[in-house]
């Protein structure tokens, strides 16, 4: 039997992919031994992402500090592997894996934004590796299907405004919006979220008297908002990022246009910058959505915030939710540490899929494919502060309604 | 109709302020053919030096202009020195374009450390004020940027016409070697025309960030529109650039209150397109001939 070129590449072949099956079968595997828990984490610290990037790895580094004080995880101290991937998704499916192949870390932990988890999330996946990860909530993550995503955070990022919905069915008939327009960015982390809103309004009688999408590059909220205002709307419900949330708002006041109801998605719900961008007399009565406050009563929150403010300075008003998304990651490991004495990563995978979660962020729980079965929390600007307002259980102060005029308290 | 002319003040007011943005480009490409694509950053160089000056001494954006605006005229004349004067031979028009791109994103990336990259927005008192006049709605911040521009452009055109300063830009314009051989210095117009060009748009980008929250990448889409406004208006032209600006700004406001903002830039490219496809030189330009 001569040994063809075609031959032996197909023995080649078939030889890589044995090998890469048997690394692939063992790396998942904790390493036993006595030295410290390695975890490799991907985080933007360059790059577009890079101010959300530093505040996850702040908790991140908060957490392992905080862990090591107290004796490591099953006894092991924990080591954070951190790499640069400039915002790259590219990067970060690189650093996974010489995280996992190279460095052999024990456990991986999340990177910043969708666009970067999905990818990297395969990776790990590959290699039998549990993904816990705190900011990869948009639906290109759960798209896959993978079982090793948990992302920690109460609702996926399509979902995070329903809670605005269940508030208003909430209240009385007489205070609820008739009419509705929803002037939303070109961005699958804004747009969708507001046609979610809509739809489910939609069902509750809620008439869309406008809608539209405005591309990123729009920098002139003004025709926007004026063609809003000129079907006089009960609602704004403008599915936003932070530039065209300040954008909208500052149109809305420009043009003396108050309506009864102003719900973004993001920008209000960034304590520290939104009163600075929209005058702080305009922010009372705006909502928007938020996975975690400092005065949260979830489980071990007073701790990190006291922990936090003590590591980094400032107040518990400018820590950046992206800390606590993080710093919850590893609280759910040294959970499952605690439960099984193991953290193995396929124990870990299989134990975080049962039964619920305590978490800064809030109970968490999961469906098969790593979407949490929470909700958000409703955030309003009141009296020059945002509070969560619903769901009740959860609220600090009562919901303001209907929004004041501008420059009003 | 009263949409629609509320649209076209709005379209006009902005239009003034891109207009200022984009006469020091176009002034800039008519004395030295340089395509300087840092403009956008300068501008945004510049909102972020009035909201420095805003938010720790207190000084008033429209104000901030008068020290803003110098400074970067001194920073446009080091950079015409540093960075594009030393570019020579047949290759320097295509070589200024990658070295005022690297120019831009240094200024990108200086912003980025020093105010990271959330958006920041020039706030004072009055930034809400709205006038209601004949029952339309002219917001104060906008008509104070539109007056500013407009003030600021006919000095600019002032300066052209009627100083031997200007004088010497429109004969190296005309004919840089005529001009040489006449005894203009071309080095020291160039040097100065490309300060003054810097200066146009650190005096919109003080105004700038009054109207729009702004961080540093925003500059990507701002040379976009000052590029194609330069072109609408012709190469080089300086009432172009202000006639081009305003047509944007009213096109793109009217565009997206009657119909989806999501066309609002496109129906500007459609009016530019078919300007080009008449006039390939621009409203204003000239159209150069063989030789």
């Amino acid at each position: 039997m001569s040994r063809t070129p075609a031959r032996l590449a197909a023995v080649a072949a078939a030889g890589t992919l044995v090998a890469v099956a048997a690394t692939a079968a063992t790396a998942g595997a904790t390493r036993a031994g006595a030295g410290p828990i390695k975890i490799g984490i991907s985080l933007s610290l360059s790059g577009d992402f890079s101010d959300s990037g530093k505040a996850a790895q702040r908790g991140y580094k908060l957490w392992a500090k905080v862990a090591n004080s107290h004796g490591g995880v099953l006894g092991r101290k924990v080591q954070l592997v951190i790499q640069d991937d400039t915002s790259s998704p590219t990067q970060a499916q690189t650093n996974y894996q010489n995280f996992i192949t190279k460095d052999k870390v024990d456990l991986v932990f999340g990177p910043f934004s969708t666009l970067l988890t999905a990818p990297s999330a395969a990776v790990a996946n590959r290699y039998g590796y549990a993904f816990i990860e705190p900011a990869g909530g948009g639906p290109a993550v759960f798209q896959e299907k993978l079982h090793n995503v948990f992302f920690t955070q109460p609702a996926p990022v399509l979902q995070s405004a329903d809670v605005f919905v269940k508030f208003l069915s909430s209240l009385p008939k007489s205070q609820r919006p008739k009419t509705a327009a929803y002037p939303s960015l070109d961005d699958p982390f804004s747009s969708p979220i507001a046609d979610q809103v809509r739809a489910l309004l939609q069902k509750k009688g809620v008439k869309t008297v406008y809608k539209t999408i405005y591309p990123s590059e729009t920098t002139d909220m003004g025709p926007v908002i004026q063609k809003a205002a000129s079907k006089h709307p009960d609602a704004i419900i403008g599915g936003t990022q932070n530039g065209d949330a300040y954008a909208q708002v500052k149109a809305m006041v420009q043009q003396k246009f108050s309506p009864k109801f102003v719900f973004l998605t993001n920008g209000p719900n960034d304590p520290a910058e939104f009163p600075s961008k929209v005058g702080a007399k305009n922010v009372n009565g705006i909502f928007s959505t938020g996975d975690w406050f400092p005065q949260e009563k979830s489980f071990g929150n007073a701790a990190f915030v006291k922990a936090y403010v003590k590591a980094y300075g400032g107040s518990s008003a400018t820590i950046d939710p992206s800390s606590a998304e993080a710093f919850a990651a590893g609280q759910l490991v040294q959970e499952v540490a605690a439960k099984t004495k193991s953290i193995d990563n396929k124990t870990v995978i299989s134990t975080l899929h049962k039964g619920t979660w305590k978490t800064v962020e809030g109970n968490l729980r999961w469906n098969s494919i790593g979407e949490p079965q929470g909700s958000d929390l409703l955030m309003e600007w009141i009296g020059g502060k945002l509070y969560p307002v619903y769901p009740k259980a959860l609220a600090l102060h009562k919901p303001l309604v209907p929004k004041p005029g501008w420059g009003s308290k | 109709m009263h949409q629609v002319i509320q649209a076209v003040i709005l379209g006009l007011l902005i239009g003034g302020v891109y207009a200022l943005m984009a006469s020091g480009l176009t002034l800039v490409f008519g004395i030295m053919r340089v395509i300087n694509v840092a403009q956008g950053a300068l501008v945004i160089l510049a909102a972020y030096l009035s909201y420095a000056l805003f938010s720790h001494a207190h000084v008033d954006p429209f104000l901030s202009v008068l020290i803003v605006t110098p400074a970067m005229f001194v920073l446009g004349v080091l950079v015409q020195i540093v960075f594009v004067r030393s570019l020579r031979g047949d290759d320097a028009e295509e070589l200024s374009l990658l070295v005022t791109w690297a120019l831009a994103l240094g200024i990108e990336g200086v912003l980025s450390v020093i105010f990271k990259t959330t958006y920041r927005a020039t706030s004072p008192s009055y930034a809400d004020k709205t006038l209601t006049v004949f029952g339309y709605q002219v917001q104060f911040v906008r008509l104070m940027a539109f007056v500013g521009s407009a003030a600021l452009l006919l000095v600019l055109s002032l300066l052209l016409t009627r100083t031997k300063f200007g004088r010497a830009v429109r004969a190296t314009v005309q004919n840089p070697t005529a001009a040489t051989l006449l005894g203009v210095d071309a080095n020291r117009v160039q040097t100065l025309s490309f300060g003054l060009g810097v200066s146009m748009a650190a005096a919109a980008g003080a105004v700038y960030g009054v109207i729009y929250p702004f961080n540093p990448g925003s500059h990507y889409d701002l040379i976009s529109r000052l590029l194609s406004i330069v072109v609408l208006g012709g190469l080089g032209s300086l009432g172009g650039a202000v006639v081009a600006a305003l047509v944007m700004g009213v096109t793109e406001a009217v565009v997206a209150v009657e119909w989806q903002p999501t066309w609002a830039s496109f129906s500007y490219f459609i009016v530019l397109i078919v300007v080009l496809l008449i006039r390939p030189q621009g409203i204003f330009g000239v159209r150069e001939r063989a030789l």
